[in-house]
């Protein structure tokens, strides 16, 4: 294959400094990168010889190499049976190309391996994220807690505040895998699974209570003690509550996620018992009741 | 929305070994839709082309959001005019105009 010229392709002088190989690169990446070139060959392919030749140039070490035997390209044969190069042309023959359907030099491959694009190369990445879930009941987010948690042999203490959803995932920055090539650490992303055994359902922050009334508290009134989830509230049922009537019990619902003695409110929905079995008194006492 | 025609966030972004917050920025900058269920984040299947390539041009040029979001309105914008031309183009050679 033909010796290609990096110092051309970025059209800069054997003198050029890193700075301005990364200047010329960063302008003419830009010109051609194929993103911004749709449907145009000639620029995908330029693309590639850019990344090509900043892969070299821009490494101190790849570049002297380059500087050293580039000239004597046509000479490569030569220096292989010196045994130079042997290694390395091996396994470039034995693997294939990126670029195997360009023009590229064989130089670029049989020095360095198969290589991506500058990218692929220099580019660090975030570790990977890791995901866990903790199970807790409904009772044990009633006020915020501390964990300790052991992910890769590490312990984390984790603040969990009260109200959290089931669900609800909160971010650990930092505690997933380690980054890879000096790229930042991976996230730990926990989820939570909130256990509700109770007869309360929880919609957000307010919950909701279903209250069975007998019939005769419904109808005279009266009063009533039922429990939340901290503690006992007595209610005033009204003569003539209807099946279906809510009362809404302001603060006694679930803490409100991260702000502090804030709560959301418990709805209370009265169904009424029809009593079965009644005595002959009872259904004579009823009957009496009806024709009033 | 039918959940197999969206791409979990997190999959993507370990795929991409991009930060999510990335993906949220370009949400927040109106370039990209993020749909949350059940705060689950996805990506719609329809704009997975059109997001990688946002990252390509962030990753290969260093190119901010906001350099993004001219680029892909210029890059629209340059599509749209093609297709105009050869539509014109098309019109003009039915009288016989080259």
């Amino acid at each position: 294959m033909a010796f290609i010229d990096y110092y051309k392709i970025l059209g800069i002088d054997k003198s050029a400094s890193e700075a301005d190989i990364k200047k010329v690169y960063r302008k003419l990446a830009r010109k051609y990168h194929p993103d911004l070139n749709p449907n145009d060959e000639t620029s995908k392919v330029k693309f590639q010889e850019l990344n090509e030749a900043n892969e070299v140039l821009s490494d101190p070490e790849k570049r002297k190499k380059y500087d050293k035997y580039g000239k004597d390209w046509k000479h490569a044969d030569e220096f292989e049976k010196q045994g130079q190069y042997q290694h390395q042309r091996q396994s470039s023959q034995n693997n294939s190309s990126q670029f195997n359907d360009q023009d590229y030099s064989s130089f670029f491959e049989s020095m360095f391996g198969n290589m991506g694009s500058g990218r692929q190369k220099t580019t660090s990445f975030k570790g990977q994220d890791y995901a866990s879930e903790i199970r807790l009941s409904i009772f044990d987010i009633l006020v915020s807690q501390k964990q300790t948690l052991s992910v890769n042999g590490k312990n984390i203490r984790i603040t969990i505040p009260a109200g959290v959803e089931n669900g609800q995932t909160i971010k650990i920055s930092g505690h997933g895998a380690q980054g890879i090539n000096g790229g930042p650490n991976g996230d730990l992303y926990i989820s939570f699974i909130i256990d509700n055994p109770t007869k309360f359902k929880r919609d957000g922050n307010n919950l909701h209570l279903e209250v069975v009334l007998d019939i005769f508290t419904a109808v005279l009134g009266g009063e009533i003690t039922i429990d939340t989830l901290s503690s006992k509230v007595k209610l005033t049922i009204p003569e003539g509550t209807q099946v279906g009537s809510k009362v809404k019990l302001k603060g006694k619902g679930m803490p409100i996620y991260k702000k502090e003695g804030e709560f959301g409110d418990l709805i209370v929905t009265y169904t009424v018992k029809i009593p079965t079995n009644l005595t002959e008194k009872q259904k004579e006492l009823f009957k009496e009741i009806a024709k009033a | 929305m039918e959940v197999e025609n969206l791409i979990s966030l997190t999959q993507f972004c370990e795929h991409h070994s991009i930060d999510k917050d990335f993906i949220f920025s370009l949400n927040d900058h109106d370039i990209i839709e993020v749909i949350t269920i059940n705060d689950k984040s996805y990506i719609h299947i329809d704009s997975l082309e059109k997001t990688e390539k946002i990252i390509r041009l962030h990753l290969d040029l260093s190119i901010n959001i906001e350099g993004i979001d001219v680029i892909m309105q210029l890059l629209e914008k340059i599509s749209n005019l093609e297709n105009e031309l050869i539509l014109s183009k098309k019109k003009l050679s039915i009288y016989g105009i080259e």
